[in-house]
């Protein structure tokens, strides 16, 4: 694998009270997309915090391409997109937009010809002297999207980028990032909608409690973790598959999401001999198909119901 | 560098691009002149021409004398009414209701206790207004002296040369060297001098911490601090403000330098009229005067200009800012108020620790040095003193905003600040 462009080694950061990463390790490689996956509280937003050196580890080591510290004499190479959105209400779109690149030393005329192009590509042509103030939530947020990739960056760091967005500017907002990726952009992004993660990434990072759960390549994830799963979609009103779900030797894990169940096959298990079973147990059968685990269930089977508790105990 | 001025430019355009500016530039001045011409104006007003007559019932018309006194007086005009004693008491009635006709002002009344005695009596609509009373008292008993000395045969010719008045010219002496200044024109200009740093610490330094807690509020702080150092954001939100107040300064000093260069062409317009013909002279500054200002204004300012920022890193809205700052403006308040006393004794010991301590001294030492000499070796102490210590409020400003500027929600206490400045 060729040199990662981010990585963190054994990284901490505690503050008053509790531990809000612990020995966090990661390597992103250059030109691949990769989640950072938590629940809530997690500790994603202090490890991207830590990557761009807002707040200092209290432990650990960070490098991006491969030198250590000061993000900020990289930042013309990096786009930083934080959790708390934020413009300048009063001043013009295409000001902040140059205003922002200027900051990370990009030059005045530059910064204008780029951001014209890229309020182009974004349909915001029309807006960019109009107030920040006056246009609506979806649009800033693609205001803020355009000035974290302004500067033609080599590394995306987007902290839950897709969040607040409708489906349609989601949608923008991957395939741009995909687009950048194809380009050569390396990027790190964290979410907790894994639907999104599955969708993007070719490899993950999950953390619960501020230490690493299980990371590497999407698809060797899903099969180291995954197992052998079937979903099942049996007519209302059969219950009787309810019995063949608890059946240890052929199901190791099932869960019934109304609509359908996802069931992660036992070991050995053989999914002719599920059907069989599901049929004579007299339900009707409307979709059954073998397939690779969700990423979604690999995520609560590994970070476990308990993920969403805040990582503030276990100091004691 | 370069990234500290692409924050000082945007912060100094935001400011003076906003409408605040503009009203609160333009409001200057034009205060500035109604301080200056209001007074003029009422001056005028108070003392139009004033009717009065003059009823004499004395038995030897010393009467006339008072009534040539105020008629030769500016702005006055007075008339003669002979009567008698006896006779006084049905004119005055009549008198009374020619006052109330708005005809006359008033009428005095002289009998001959008014030589004996100093006895008289003014009677009018405008015996509140102390100007009028005033130049009424003079003339009248400028008039009463030299009918008195007179009466006890002094030569009229040295009354009229005893009563020459006396105009005392005050010079400013400064370092054993006498200047053009005079005394009212150096009180002048450490008054102005008080005023522009006082204004400019409270509302500038206010204006610091009302910058930082925006960018909080808006949320765009995280953005900038990923690719800014928080001191280099600092410097550029000090540095920005203070360049706008800079700016302002300047403006008003040009508007005030038209307005009282042209004070005639403005006195004018208003159709107002001073005796002499001009209201306020505009008092020589030596150079080193306006160094002295500047130097303190950017001490003065960046002392507490890094405070502001201070409060305004530790606040999470203008609320909170407002109630934050509070004794940083009492940092500011108490000195200034004190300097501004210290002017009666400008070398005396409180001036002399007014000037030395840091916090007073932006204000106090440019007030100070404006009337008085000031010895070498105290200016470098003071501003020895001061630059260590705005240096040193600084470096404890930067960590606290360093820190300040990510954190949300309740403001922290004073143990907590000092963890703050002590983290990594």
């Amino acid at each position: 694998m060729p040199d990662p462009v981010v990585v963190l080694e054994a990284v901490t950061k505690r503050y008053a009270g509790h531990t809000a990463v612990r020995g966090l390790s990661l390597a992103v490689a250059p030109g691949s997309v990769c989640g950072l996956l938590g629940p809530n509280g997690a500790g994603k937003t202090t490890t991207m915090r830590m990557i761009m050196n807002i707040i200092a580890p209290d432990e650990g080591v960070v490098r991006l391409f491969g030198e250590r510290w000061d993000s900020r004499n990289l930042s013309a190479r990096i786009g930083y997109l934080p959790e708390e959105r934020g413009l300048y209400k009063k001043m013009k779109v295409l000001e902040v937009l140059v205003f922002l690149a200027e900051t990370k030393g990009i030059a005045r005329r530059t910064a204008k010809q780029r951001a014209a192009e890229w309020l182009e590509r974004m349909g915001l042509a029309e807006w960019s002297l109009k107030k920040v103030d006056d246009l609506s939530k979806g649009m800033q947020q693609k205001v803020q999207f355009i000035a974290t990739v302004l500067h033609d960056p080599n590394l995306l760091i987007l902290d839950e980028p897709f969040s607040g967005l409708d489906p349609v500017n989601s949608q923008i907002m991957k395939d741009t990032v995909l687009e950048l990726a194809r380009q050569g952009a390396t990027v790190l992004f964290s979410t907790h909608i894994m639907e999104q993660a599955e969708k993007l990434c070719d490899s993950v990072c999950i953390i619960a409690h501020g230490e690493t759960v299980v990371d590497g390549p999407l698809a060797e994830v899903k099969r180291r973790h995954g197992g052998h799963h079937v979903i099942v979609a049996v007519e209302r009103g059969s219950q009787a598959v309810d019995q063949v779900w608890a059946d240890r030797s052929l199901v190791a894990k099932a869960h019934n999401y109304g609509q359908y169940a996802e069931v992660e096959l036992a070991d050995g298990a053989d999914p002719q001999r599920l059907l069989t079973t599901i049929l004579e147990a007299g339900a009707r059968i409307s979709r059954f198909e073998v397939t690779e685990a969700t990423l979604n269930q690999v995520f609560i089977d590994l970070v476990g119901p308990d993920a969403a508790r805040p990582a503030a105990r276990g100091e004691a | 560098m370069q990234r500290t001025w692409v924050v000082i430019r945007r912060e100094f355009l935001a400011k003076v691009r906003n409408k605040w500016f503009l009203i609160a530039t333009l409001l200057g001045p034009a205060l500035m002149g109604l301080a200056m011409f209001l007074p003029a104006y009422l001056l005028t007003k108070s003392t139009g021409v004033r009717n009065v007559t003059v009823v004499d019932a004395s038995s030897d018309q010393v009467g006339r004398r008072i009534a040539e006194a105020l008629d030769g007086a500016p702005l006055i005009t007075a008339h003669y009414l002979q009567t008698t004693l006896a006779a006084a008491g049905d004119l005055a009635d009549s008198l009374a209701a020619e006052v109330g006709l708005k005809s006359i002002n008033g009428f005095l009344l002289v009998t001959d206790q008014t030589v004996t005695d100093g006895q008289v009596e003014y009677r009018g609509s405008n015996v509140s207004s102390q100007m009028d009373m005033a130049s009424l008292q003079r003339y009248v008993e400028e008039a009463v002296l030299t009918e008195r000395l007179e009466r006890v045969g002094v030569d009229p010719r040295l009354v009229a040369d005893a009563r020459l008045r006396v105009d005392l010219r005050t010079i400013n002496i400064r370092g054993g060297k006498t200047t053009e200044q005079s005394g009212q024109a150096a009180f002048f200009l450490a008054y102005v001098m008080w005023f522009v740093l006082y204004i400019a610490l409270v509302v500038y330094g206010q204006l610091v911490a009302g910058a930082v807690v925006e960018e909080k509020s808006s949320r765009i702080i995280e953005v900038l601090a990923s690719s800014l150092r928080p001191f280099q954001l600092l410097a550029g939100k000090v540095i920005g403000v203070g360049a706008v107040g800079l700016f302002q300064l300047v403006i008003w000093a040009v508007m005030a330098k038209i307005l009282i260069d042209q004070q005639a062409f403005f006195l004018d317009l208003f159709g107002i009229q001073i005796p002499g013909g001009r209201a306020f002279g505009l008092p020589g500054v030596p150079l080193a005067m306006v160094g002295v200002l500047l130097l303190y204004f950017v001490l003065g300012f960046f002392l507490y200009a890094t405070m502001f920022a201070a409060v305004g890193a530790m606040s999470s809205s203008e609320a909170d800012v407002r109630q934050a700052q509070q004794p940083v403006l009492m940092l500011i308040v108490i000195p200034a108020l004190l300097a501004f006393g210290a002017l009666n004794d400008p070398d005396g010991p409180i001036a002399l620790t007014l000037t030395l301590v840091p916090f007073s001294s932006p204000i106090a030492m440019p007030i100070r040095w404006s009337v008085s000499a000031v010895p070498l070796g105290e200016l470098a102490a003071s501003v020895g003193l001061l630059l260590v210590t705005t240096l040193g409020v600084t470096w404890v400003a930067a960590r606290i905003y360093r820190v300040g500027i990510l954190m949300y929600g309740k403001r922290p206490g004073l143990r907590e600040l000092a963890r703050w400045v002590g983290t990594r």
